[in-house]
C-alpha cells in the first residue's frame, strides 16, 4: 500500500525552507557522525586492548569525539529547526549560511587543536585543565581550541537572533509563541504551532546557556594568556555545566521539530499545540536550566539546595518527556494504519530511545546513587542512549524523509536490515556500558584493567553493527540525494 | 548497591520499551478511545506522587552528611598531577573516617574502591576547596584510591591504595 503525500505540502511558496543549504548541512552532519563514530569505535577497541592506543592520542581521540558529537548533533538539530521553522516564519537565508561558516571555522580550528597541537582537556575544558596539561600539550593548542568554542557559539547566537527576531515579528512575542495564551486558556485566532513552541524555548533557553558558556571561555582565555588572572574552579565548573548541559539538550529539543512535522504525514492526525503541550515546553525552558546541578552532586561543598534541586529536577524533567511526548506519540500512531518505512521507523524509535535514556539517567541524579555512578560508564551509558537512539535516530529520520520522494512504501529488504543493525548495535552498546557503570568501571579511562576488558570487547562488537548501519543510512541519503536533484 | 540500581534500571527501561512496541503494533488497531486524555492526567498525578515519596525517601537522612569529629578519624588526601597522598596508610576497621580532600592542581576525584573493584564512595577534589566525606569500613582489607574526574594524559595512572586493619582495644 503507498499514499501519495506531497512532502511539505501546505507551506506556502513564500515561506519555503531552503532546501539547498539544510542538504549540505545534513550531508556534513552525517559524514561527521560516521568519522566520530569511528572515533568511538577506536576507543573503545583500545579500552578492550584490540587494538594498541598511546594513552594521549587516546585522550585526543576523546576530547574530539565530545566535541565534534556534540557538536554535531546541536549541528542536525539546528538544521532541522531552521527547516521547519521556515514553514512558519519567513528566515534569512544568509544567516543560516553565515552560522555554517562559523561552525566551519570552529571545526578547523578545533581539529588544529587536537592533531596539531595536542590538545586533549576533553569537551568539558574543565577549568584550570587547558592551561595545566603537565606537558601534554601548550597553551596555544588549549586557546585554539577554546576559540573554536567561541566561533561555534557566536554563530549559534546569530541563528537564534534571527530566529527570536523572527518569531517575535510573527507571533508578536516569544511569551505568545511559548504559548502563554493557551495556558491562560485565551482567544487566540493564531496559535504558535508546536515547532514554533519548540523554536522559542530553545532560543531562550540556549542563548542564555551559550552566553554563560563564552563568559566562562573567555575567563579561561585570559587566564591562559595571563597566569595571575585567577578564576574560581567551582564558579568555573558551574557556568561549564550549565552550558554542556543546556546545549546538549538543546540538540534534542531542536531535532524533535522532525517528529512533530513530519510523523503526521503518516499518521493523518496534525501535532497541534495545546494547553498541555505549552505547559511542558514552560517547564522544559526551567527545568533544562535548573537542573545542571545533577552533574555536581559530589562536589559537597556546592550549598545543598543546589544539589537537592538537581535531584529533583532530574526526576520531574521526565514527566514532560513521558508523559506528553512520548504519551503523545501513543495516541499519534494508535489506530493511525500508518506505513513503517525507514522515515517513520526513526522517527518513533528516537521518541522511545530518547524516554528511555531519560530512565537510568534520572535514576543517577538521586545524590545516594551518584555517590558510587557519578564519571563511572554509567553516565556515557545514559546519554549515549538518549543521543545515538534519539537525537541521532532524529537526523537520520529527518535524512531519510528528504530524500524520500512522494510516495510512501513499506522498507525494503536493506533498509529493514540497516534499522534492525542500527537498533540492535545501539541497544547493545549502551546497554554493556551500564553494566560497566553497575560494575565500577570510570569513564575517561584510556587504559582498562584485565577484569573490564570483557565489557569493552562485547561493547566493540556492538559498535560494529551501529558503524555499519550508519554507514548504510548515510550513504543511501547522499546517493538518493543525487537522484532527487537530476 | 549497584545491582540494586542496574536492575530497577533495566527493568525500567525494558517496560517503556516494551510499551513502544506495543503502541508501534497498535497502528494497526482501533485508534484512541475518549479515555485517553483523563489516562495522561492519570499518568501525571502517578509519576508525581511516585516523584514525591521517592524524594522525600532519598533526602530524608541528606547523603553527604559528616560524621563528628569527636568520634570519627580525620584522614588527609590530596592530590595532584598524577598522584595521590595519603597521610594515613592503616585505617582502623568499623570507626568512621572523614576524608579531607584537596588538590595542588586541577580537579581530580577521589574514589575508593575495595578489592572486588567495586566502587564504595567519592569525592571531588576542587582547586581551593576541601571536600570532605564520612566513609566506614566494614572489611578489612587493602583498598585502592582511583582518580574519578578527568586529569590529563595520566589520568587513569592516578591511583595509590590503604589498608583497613582491625585493631583490638
Ligand atoms: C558507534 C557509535 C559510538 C561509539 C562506539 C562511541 C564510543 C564512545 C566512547 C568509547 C566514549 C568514551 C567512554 C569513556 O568515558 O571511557 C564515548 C564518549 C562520548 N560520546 Fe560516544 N560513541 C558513539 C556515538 C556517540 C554519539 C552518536 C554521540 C552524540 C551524538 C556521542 C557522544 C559522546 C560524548 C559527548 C562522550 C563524552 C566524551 C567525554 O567523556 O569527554 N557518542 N563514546
Ligand atoms: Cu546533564
Ligand atoms: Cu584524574
Amino acid at each position: 500500500m503507498s499514499i501519495a503525500i506531497e512532502p511539505g505540502a501546505g507551506a506556502p511558496a513564500a515561506t519555503a525552507p531552503q532546501a539547498g543549504a539544510i542538504k549540505v548541512t545534513m550531508i556534513l552532519s552525517g559524514a561527521v557522525f560516521t568519522l566520530m563514530m569511528v572515533f568511538g569505535l577506536i576507543m573503545r577497541a583500545a579500552q578492550g586492548q584490540w587494538i594498541e592506543l598511546d594513552p594521549a592520542l587516546f585522550y585526543q581521540i576523546l576530547t574530539a569525539h565530545g566535541a565534534g558529537m556534540v557538536g554535531t548533533a546541536a549541528l542536525s538539530g539546528a538544521a532541522i529547526l531552521w527547516y521547519f521553522s521556515g514553514r512558519h516564519v519567513v528566515l534569512t537565508a544568509g544567516i543560516f549560511w553565515a552560522f555554517l561558516c562559523l561552525f566551519l571555522l570552529g571545526v578547523v580550528l578545533i581539529l588544529g587543536a587536537i592533531f596539531i597541537g595536542g590538545f586533549g582537556g576533553a569537551w568539558t575544558f574543565l577549568f584550570p585543565l587547558p592551561a595545566l596539561s603537565g606537558g601534554a600539550w601548550e597553551a596555544g593548542a588549549a586557546a585554539a581550541f577554546m576559540l573554536g568554542y567561541v566561533a561555534i557559539g557566536v554563530g549559534f547566537l546569530l541563528y537564534y537572533l534571527e530566529l527570536g527576531r523572527q518569531i517575535h515579528a510573527r507571533y508578536g512575542s516569544l511569551v505568545r509563541a511559548l504559548g502563554w495564551n493557551l495556558i491562560l486558556g485565551r482567544e487566540d485566532d493564531n496559535p504558535p504551532p508546536p515547532t514554533i513552541v519548540a523554536a522559542a524555548a530553545v532560543t531562550i533557553f540556549n542563548s542564555i546557556g551559550i552566553i554563560l558558556g563564552a563568559a566562562v571561555l573567555i575567563a579561561s582565555l585570559v587566564h591562559l594568556l595571563v597566569p595571575g588572572f585567577e578564576v574560581n574552579a567551582l564558579l568555573a565548573k558551574n557556568l561549564i555545566y550549565f552550558f554542556g548541559h543546556v546545549f546538549i539538550n538543546a540538540s534534542i529539543y531542536m531535532a524533535v521539530t522532525a517528529v512533530y512535522e513530519i510523523l503526521p504525514e503518516y499518521t493523518g492526525r496534525p501535532w497541534k499545540s495545546n494547553r498541555v503541550f505549552a505547559l511542558a515546553w514552560n517547564a522544559v525552558l526551567i527545568f533544562v536550566m535548573a537542573v545542571y546541578w545533577h552533574h555536581l552532586l559530589q562536589d559537597v561543598v556546592m550549598p545543598p539546595w543546589m544539589l537537592v534541586v538537581g535531584q529533583l529536577v532530574s526526576y520531574f524533567s521526565g514527566i514532560p518527556l513521558i508523559a506528553v511526548t512520548a504519551f503523545s506519540t501513543f495516541l499519534y500512531v494508535r489506530g493511525s494504519k500508518m506505513t513503517w518505512d525507514l522515515t517513520s521507523s526513526l522517527l518513533v524509535l528516537s521518541v522511545a530511545g530518547w524516554s528511555v535514556g531519560s530512565i537510568p539517567a534520572s535514576i543517577d541524579g538521586m545524590i545516594s546513587v551518584n555517590k558510587v555512578m557519578h564519571n563511572t560508564m554509567w553516565v556515557p551509558g545514559h546519554f549515549h542512549t538518549y543521543l545515538l537512539l534519539g537525537e541521532v535516530a532524529m537526523a537520520f529520520g529527518f535524512m531519510a524523509w528528504l530524500v524520500r520522494g512522494k510516495t510512501i512504501s513499506e522498507m525494503g529488504t536493506l533498509d529493514r536490515a540497516a534499522f534492525g543493525t542500527y537498533l540492535a548495535g545501539a541497544a547493545g552498546f549502551v546497554t554493556v556500558f551500564l553494566f560497566s557503570g553497575a560494575a565500577s568501571i570510570p569513564r575517561r579511562w584510556a587504559v582498562h584493567y584485565e577484569e573490564w576488558l570483557t565489557h569493552d570487547r562485547i561493547g566493540t562488537v556492538f559498535s560494529v553493527l551501529v558503524v555499519l548501519a550508519t554507514l548504510v543510512f548515510v550513504v543511501r541519503f547522499v546517493t538518493r540525494l543525487g537522484r532527487n536533484e537530476d | 548497591m549497584q545491582p540494586v540500581v542496574l536492575l530497577i534500571s533495566l527493568i525500567l527501561m525494558a517496560l517503556l520499551s516494551t510499551i513502544f512496541l506495543l503502541a508501534a503494533r497498535a497502528s494497526r488497531g482501533p485508534g484512541p478511545g475518549p479515555k485517553a486524555n483523563a489516562k495522561r492526567t492519570g499518568l501525571i498525578w502517578a509519576l508525581t506522587i511516585l516523584g514525591v515519596i521517592v524524594s522525600v525517601g532519598s533526602l530524608r537522612s541528606w547523603p553527604h552528611a559528616l560524621a563528628s569529629t569527636s568520634d570519627a578519624l580525620e584522614v588527609n588526601v590530596s592530590g595532584g598531577q598524577w598522584w595521590w597522598d595519603i597521610d594515613t596508610t592503616e585505617i582502623p576497621l568499623g570507626k568512621p573516617v572523614n576524608f579531607n580532600v584537596t588538590t595542588e592542581d586541577v580537579t581530580h576525584g577521589m574514589g575508593i574502591y575495595d578489592r572486588d573493584l567495586t566502587l564504595l564512595t567519592q569525592v571531588q577534589a576542587i582547586p581551593g576547596y576541601t571536600t570532605q566525606i564520612t566513609y566506614t569500613f566494614t572489611e578489612p582489607g587493602s583498598y585502592q584510591v582511583l582518580c574519578m574526574e578527568f586529569c590529563g594524559v595520566a589520568h587513569h595512572d592516578m591511583v595509590n591504595e590503604f589498608e583497613v586493619v582491625v585493631v583490638e582495644e
